[in-house]
């Protein structure tokens, strides 16, 4: 993994220094989304317009991404429909968000949901409303169609992900001990998901390493073992395996079932068909473009201002990144230990195929600073694919995040599309021929970091407990983000509100203010 | 002098059987029957003949000038005949017309050689001795040409090289004669530019004879391709070996003219003839309209829907005299409604019922095609089929590719749907199987429409016995998020391929 990340620092520079644009077509796009300048005003406190109008609700939510709306959906399916949610952008999906071009529905961040088994009892009570499982049985059309994963290693392209071709024997017994190691701790259940639900006292010690020094602990040196851990932290977490919690990188391998048994759902939107199902319910109570910059208590409730708007409620579900709370909220001490990883994500809009393309789902190269790309149209029961869009994911995993942060900002868009251009030419040279659009997403705080001690953190503990009326809900209390996480603590938040007071009258007014 | 003069002569006689044998070997191939193609090309050919040398009597002046074009032009038309039959057969209409008018034209122009170079050396020998010689010469370069032509040419140079070879040589003699007859000639040098312009040409033929027609210098014991196309979807190949015409979709055969009755009797009647009052017809692929030409047996269909992915394949059918031919016009039928659309998406955005369905892809060489094989697909199909409604599914063979076939079947099960499974045997592809399937019990036909070739009611219930080299395997049902029956299919054609 060294090589690759010095690779990063040489080929990323050279990528945005060199910038050649011999015989390019006209490439177009721009950068998409962009959310800082709201995000600055924040934190950098900035002056808003005095309340003009007063609006009051029982509940409501802050931030509009999976947490958001899964509380919105279990407080509407419980026939509770007193309140509002209020997104800072202009639609709704947080990390789930997705697009939609001429050619296909395309995914800018999260893109798929491994199956969930059955300790996840809300993701499984959702899927089953949305018609993706029946009677046990997960719908195949959402699950991910064969051929799934490969891996550009070696001069070509192997199935599957984790390297298993150009192995020595050691490296294989260190794939096979991992997996001994690995098989281990899922017997255990402490790993589990939600991860709530296993978090014990005995698996403390494994959040006070690091993941890589965990691994070598255990006498795995492997590079290609190495590489492969480090890719799964970096995809997962936007993170590299030696700043990740070594509890962090064992969960992802052992909290889930063995991987051939339930399979991946995603949609050629990526998890933006959870958002527009979601969204499908609970749209009425959604307001977009309505920024919270001050969170405060008012008697036993809160006052939420947005805008010129005060709303007045009982209770708050914030559901937005927690990293936020100390910028909103009085009396929030500032959150160190959350820690986000900087992302960039790219569609591409592809004239036709590279001719070496003979495109799986998703697509990884050993050698790639980046993640890879994953096909638009792979979801599509169509047999002949003309044109398609590639989702090009990079975690700025390597550096300090607050640098790779200041380069998201700097570089303009010609620069990243370079350097993006660049990356899939090492498997793709034709790749220029093919594109004729480059969409990027620039995400300063995309995913929570499970760095050493996150788990574990006191704060991030007392946080994520349900008390009182501002009840946290993101998935970076989890400390990492994934969909499950987020859709438990959302739907856990709206279960606490109707619980602790479903009989009050406060919550059951006979009108909506709608 | 005399031992040149009757070399000329043997030459020319061996040129002139060769553009003869090209014609008529030409004309067997493209159009097949070769008895037929061969006694009118030789029939049109002695005509023409017969129509050279009575017209030689009225050339009065110049005969060797006039020799010397004949040879030159005969060296030009002969050596481009074959080139030129090829693109015709490829590219124009009215094939049969161009052929025997070059026939005629060749014909006419061999009939003025002799005549004329009998008077032009009738000065030189007894009249007795020149007919002899001529004659003698002229036979023995028959005789040359027609051993050379089967033994060399054609298995070494193909059809178009080989005319172009002996249009050069055509074309030598006639410089050769420019010496030859230098006293009698006054227009030497025009005579010689024009020989080596054609020399030239014909040499240029030659070298780019593949691309002229790639299908004609092929080894001709090889089935000659008269059509090949790529399309947007596929390659589309048609080739012909006398009588039997082959379709190939991107190198896989889809069918040989002289068996797919067997295949198309098989594939619709046992399903159709035991749907009570069908009405209404699905056809998924099945462009080349032969599927659709069994359905139109039946009276009482009033509608049939084609889905094929690719127009052009579909035009191809309904258009090319060949294919129209074979598959009598099935998809220009008014019963018959033609769709250019990708099957697994039109059906989830059709809401129409059928009682009856076709299956009929390519088989499952790649994730894309295997799409068109799993649970999610049949059921997405079953949901089109009316109370009494069948299904039939091309599976490949139960015997090269047993796994698959079987996988086949039992996605079709997991499907919510009872299986029938059967198998023929069809000579061009060996044993092949179908699988009948339907929400209802099904039994085997009582009656079978009139005319069919190959099967009978009495023969159906064998169809769906299995001997024990290719009876039922456990296999798992194949799923859009686990294709197994791509890899099967890959594996069960790697172990007989090597």
């Amino acid at each position: 993994m060294k090589v690759s990340r010095r690779r990063f620092a040489k080929t990323g520079s050279a990528a945005l220094v060199g910038l050649s644009f011999k015989g390019e077509r006209t490439m177009a796009g721009s950068f998409v989304n962009d959310s800082f300048d709201s995000g600055h005003r924040l934190r950098d406190r900035a002056a808003f317009s005095p309340v003009q109008r007063v609006e009051t609700f029982p509940v409501v939510i802050v931030g509009g991404g999976i947490a958001g709306l899964s509380a919105a959906w279990q407080l509407n399916r419980r026939g509770f429909k007193d309140f509002v949610l209020l997104e800072m952008e202009r639609e709704a999906g947080g990390n789930a968000r997705s697009g939609e071009n001429e050619v296909t529905k395309y995914p800018w961040a999260a893109h798929y949901v491994p199956a969930p088994g059955p300790g996840a009892t809300y993701a499984r009570e959702l899927f089953e409303e949305l018609g993706a499982l029946r009677n046990g049985r997960w719908d195949e059309r959402y699950l991910c169609f064969t051929p799934q994963e490969r891996l550009f290693l070696h001069g070509r392209w192997q199935e599957g992900v984790e390297p298993a071709t150009g192995l020595s024997t050691a490296d294989h017994d260190q794939f096979r001990k991992l997996d001994d190691l690995l098989a281990g701790f899922r017997a255990r259940g402490q790993f589990t998901i939600p991860m709530e639900r296993g978090l014990g006292t005995d698996a403390a010690g494994l959040d006070r390493i690091s993941f890589s020094a965990w691994l070598r602990a255990q006498g795995l040196d492997s590079r290609p073992l190495h590489w492969y851990m480090n890719y799964c932290c970096r995809d997962d977490y936007g993170a590299l395996a030696s700043q990740t919690s070594a509890w962090a990188g064992i969960h992802y391998f052992a909290s889930r079932e063995h991987e051939d048994d339930g399979g991946t759902l995603t949609w050629p939107e990526g998890n933006g068909w959870i958002v527009r199902q979601l969204l499908q319910r609970v749209a009425p109570f959604v307001r977009t473009d309505r920024m919270v910059h001050r969170i405060a208590q008012r008697g036993r409730g809160y006052s939420v201002l947005s805008g010129t708007t005060e709303y007045q409620c009982e209770f708050v579900i914030f559901a937005a990144p927690t990293f936020l709370a100390p910028y909103l909220v009085e009396g929030i001490p500032p959150l160190p230990s959350f820690e986000y990883s900087p992302w960039l994500t790219a569609n591409l809009t592809m004239e036709r195929l590279p001719a070496s393309a003979d495109v799986t789902w998703d697509n990884v190269v050993m050698e790639s600073p980046a993640l890879g790309y994953v096909d638009a149209m792979h979801q599509s029961v169509r047999t002949h694919i003309g044109r398609t869009v590639w989702t090009f994911y990079w975690a700025l995993a390597d550096g300090s995040a607050a640098q790779n942060r200041q380069l998201l900002l700097d570089q303009d868009w010609r620069s990243w599309k370079e350097a993006i251009l660049r990356d899939l030419e090492r498997v793709h040279p034709d790749i220029r021929a093919c594109v004729s659009r480059v969409d990027i997403m620039r995400m300063g705080h995309a995913m929570a970091r499970p760095t050493v001690g996150a788990i574990y953190d006191p704060a991030r503990r007392r946080m994520a407990a349900l008390q009182g009326r501002l009840l946290f809900a993101n998935s970076d209390l989890s400390g990492f983000s994934i969909f499950e996480e987020a859709q438990y603590r959302g739907v856990r938040a709206a279960e606490h509100v109707l619980g602790v007071v479903g009989g009050s009258a406060v919550l059951r007014r006979p009108t909506g203010l709608r | 002098m005399d031992i040149l003069l009757f070399v000329s002569v043997l030459l020319i006689a061996a040129c002139g059987l060769i553009y003869e044998l090209v014609a008529g070997t030409l004309a067997s191939y493209l159009l097949g029957d070769s008895v037929l193609q061969f006694s009118t090309i030789i029939g049109c050919y002695l005509f023409a003949m017969g129509i050279g040398s009575a017209m030689s009597r009225y050339i009065d002046r110049g005969l060797a000038y006039r020799f010397v074009w004949i040879e030159l032009v005969l060296g030009v038309v002969g050596g481009f005949s074959s080139a030129g039959l090829f693109l015709a057969f490829a590219y124009a209409r009215g094939f049969e017309l161009i052929l025997y008018a070059t026939v005629l034209l060749i014909g006419v122009l061999v009939g003025l050689e002799i005549p004329l170079l009998m008077r032009i050396v009738r000065d030189r020998y007894d009249f007795r001795d020149a007919v002899a010689h001529v004659l003698t010469f002229d036979y023995l370069g028959a005789l040359a040409a027609s051993l050379l032509f089967p033994i060399l040419l054609v298995p070494y140079l193909g059809l178009v090289r080989s005319a172009m070879l002996f249009g050069m040589i055509n074309v030598a003699v006639a410089l050769w004669s420019t010496f030859l007859f230098a006293g009698e000639l006054p227009g030497r040098r025009g005579l010689r530019a024009g020989c080596a312009v054609a020399l030239c040409a014909l040499g240029v033929g030659m070298a780019e004879a593949n691309r002229i027609a790639y299908a004609a210098d092929e080894n001709i014991y090889a089935d000659e391709i008269i059509l090949s196309r790529d399309t947007a979807y596929q390659h589309i190949v048609l080739t012909r070996f006398k009588d039997d015409l082959r379709l190939f979709l991107s190198s896989h055969l889809q069918f040989s003219s002289r068996d797919e009755y067997r295949y198309h009797e098989a594939l619709v009647h046992p399903g159709l003839s035991a749907v009570p009052a069908p009405r209404r017809v699905l056809v998924l692929g099945g462009g080349d309209g032969l599927a659709v030409r069994e359905i139109l047996k039946y009276p009482q269909i009033e509608s049939i829907t084609l889905v094929d992915l690719d127009p052009e394949m579909t035009h191809l059918f309904s258009t090319h005299p060949m294919l129209t031919t074979l598959n009598k016009g099935s998809l220009q039928s008014p019963r018959v409604h033609v769709t250019n659309a990708d099957a697994f998406p039109w059906i989830d955005d059709n809401q129409e019922s059928f009682d009856f369905i076709v299956i009929d892809f390519p088989d499952p060489t790649n994730y894309s095609l295997g799409k068109l094989y799993t649970t999610a697909f049949y059921r997405a199909v079953a949901r089109h089929l009316s109370a009494q409604g069948v299904i039939v599914v091309q599976s490949t063979s139960p015997m090269f590719a047993r796994d698959s076939f079987w996988c086949i079947a039992e996605t079709l099960k997991q499907s919510g749907l009872r299986t029938y499974p059967y198998h023929l045997y069809v000579p061009s592809f060996g044993e092949w199987g179908f699988v009948i399937a339907s929400t209802r019990d099904y039994t085997a036909p009582t009656t079978l429409p009139a005319g069919l070739s190959f099967l009978n009611v009495a023969g159906l219930p064998a169809l769906f016995q299995f001997p024990p080299d290719m009876a039922a395997v456990p296999m798992p049902a194949n799923r859009l998020n686990d294709q197994v029956l791509v890899r099967a299919y890959y594996r069960d054609w790697k172990d007989i391929s090597h």
